[in-house]
């Protein structure tokens, strides 16, 4: 406010003034709308509040870092530790002839800062602090929206590179059907997140379906990780090994992953099988998986056989350290009717409202029910048993579902 | 979960090592596993390889429960230790016969 004149002059100078001020703070308001970099959106604030307080140095102060206006024109120098000078305080508050300083302490949201204005030939008046008390909250309000901004930035970064590697790893499960005279194949796996443990994979070589179906402990994308490595493991295996039974590809299976899921903390349950369509042998073996259900071929009347594990999952102790007799492998003749039925344990361990689960009775109850049913139908069936015994209850795990049925 | 921890008498089988009894109560799974990888961790930093987990309360174990079981028995093993299941529920026993994790622990 200008001290000369009439009261009139007094009066009217003030109103200039503070027409200023309202000016600068409309121009101030709209810097934030055009820049979310933090450094040069708070620098234009301070830079404004410089040139409208008419100081000779405005500074933000945020912990041990600060931030300086700079002349027009002039790039900023960004955040940077505090110097010795400011550090003592100095600034804040004192007044001489030369230079008058004055300090707002502010708080947004979690942030809390110091601005401190400068200014040499005369001191700060009522409405320069309230001025000044405006332009501390702007500033800190920049910093928290271009932090917000950034954070969010990242976490969406962050959630597309997951989601983009849970799609990848996904993509490891096969999409197609093998199709075998005399075989019918319904395989199905549902991640209880956009990424899961569960697998399954198989290979034809000559009139022989090989297949393994399996469950890395564990949830989400580690899981799914270590689920490509095993279906991997499992697709050599089957070129090289297929030949000599399910028992061998499982060892081959362990050979490769055994050190790799013991270093992670993880296993993986393995049911390693296959079919033979001129014979109709089923070969299987079973490290740690269930449930695994065998209904032979009849009228319906038959119960279904559970195909025990004889070793523990892969991963736990090296097979070869187990014996060479430990890993049973189990031969099945099957005649046209019968089915195999491999569930993961999202199916069995399903739990409902009440936090009843579903159980591996309802399972074999609901397979030798549905004993003439061709094997999509089942599945598909099995599945929608499921998702209505769950009444709306949260997917608890991945669940997997193979199913051979022999056919005539 | 609950966890209860508390210090035992080594045997003299076990060479004088530290040993422990940490009991189990309620659901042990994904939810509860870090709790109990924590609890292990910290026994065999300090020097604990010989760790008796009571499984007598517990309702339900998931694989992922079921990996961190296997993870501590392989590190006490390397140790010289071990980590073995004591009288586990019904609904664990059949998880543990199931998985044919009943072959690789030792279980009392």
């Amino acid at each position: 406010m200008t001290d000369s004149g009439s009261p009139l002059d007094s009066l009217a100078g003030a109103l200039v003034e503070t027409n200023d001020q309202l000016l600068a703070l409309y121009q101030l308001a709209t810097i934030t709308t055009q820049s979310l970099d933090e450094v040069e959106a708070t620098s234009e604030i301070l830079r404004r509040a410089m040139d409208l307080l008419d100081a000779d140095e405005v500074v933000l102060r945020l912990g041990d870092q600060e931030l300086e206006a700079r002349e027009s024109g002039q790039p900023s120098v960004g955040w940077r530790s505090r110097t010795p000078r400011r550090r003592s305080e100095d600034l804040a508050g004192s007044s001489n002839k030369a230079t008058t300083s004055t300090a707002i302490d502010v708080s947004v949201g979690a942030l809390h800062g110091v601005l401190i204005a400068v200014r040499r030939e005369r001191p700060f008046g009522t409405a320069d602090l309230k001025l000044l008390s405006a332009v501390a909250t702007m500033a800190l309000g920049a910093v928290q929206t271009s932090r917000h901004h950034h954070d969010a930035l990242s976490r969406a970064v962050m959630a597309r590179d997951h989601d983009t590697a849970a799609e990848l790893a996904q993509l490891a499960l096969p999409r197609w059907r093998p199709s075998l005279p005399g075989l019918e194949l319904f395989a199905r796996s549902d991640s209880a997140r956009s990424a899961g443990g569960d697998l399954f994979t198989f290979a034809v070589v000559g009139d022989t379906l090989h297949f393994v179906v399996g469950d890395v402990s564990g949830k989400g994308l580690p899981a799914a990780m270590m689920m490509t490595t095993v279906i991997s493991a499992a697709t050599a295996a089957f070129q090289t090994e297929g030949k000599r039974g399910p028992s061998a590809v499982l060892h081959s299976i362990d050979r490769w992953v055994h050190d790799y899921l013991s270093e992670a903390g993880l296993f993986v349950t393995l049911l390693a099988g296959s079919f033979c369509t001129s014979t109709r042998e089923l070969l299987l073996a079973n490290a740690g998986h269930a449930p695994v259900l065998f209904v032979p071929a009849g009228d319906g009347s038959q119960r279904a056989r559970t195909i025990d594990a004889s070793v523990p999952p892969v991963g736990v102790l090296p097979l070869c350290a187990l014996g060479t007799d430990a890993l049973v492998e189990e031969k099945i003749e099957a005649s046209p009717g019968a089915r195999l039925v491999v569930a993961s344990d999202g199916f069995t361990e399903q739990p409902n409202q009440v936090g009843t689960m579903w159980g591996e009775d309802r399972l074999a109850t609901a397979v030798t029910t549905d004993a003439v049913a061709a094997a999509r139908e089942l599945g598909e069936r099995l599945f929608h048993d499921l998702e209505h015994f769950s009444n709306g209850a949260e997917q608890s795990d991945d669940r997997t579902l193979l199913i051979l049925g022999v056919v005539g | 979960m609950d966890i209860s921890i508390r210090q035992t008498q080594a045997d003299s089988s076990s060479g004088g090592d530290a040993a422990m009894v940490m009991s189990l109560t309620g659901r042990f799974d994904a939810h509860e596993a870090p709790q109990f990888r924590a609890a292990v961790a910290e026994a065999i930093e300090e020097g604990t390889i010989r760790i008796a987990v009571e499984l007598t309360d517990v309702e339900f174990v998931d694989s992922t429960a079921l990996a961190e079981l296997v993870r501590g028995m392989k590190n006490c093993r390397e140790r010289g230790g071990d980590l073995s299941l004591v009288s586990p529920s019904d609904p664990v026993r059949v998880i543990l016969e199931l998985t044919k994790l009943d072959a690789a622990f030792s279980i009392d």
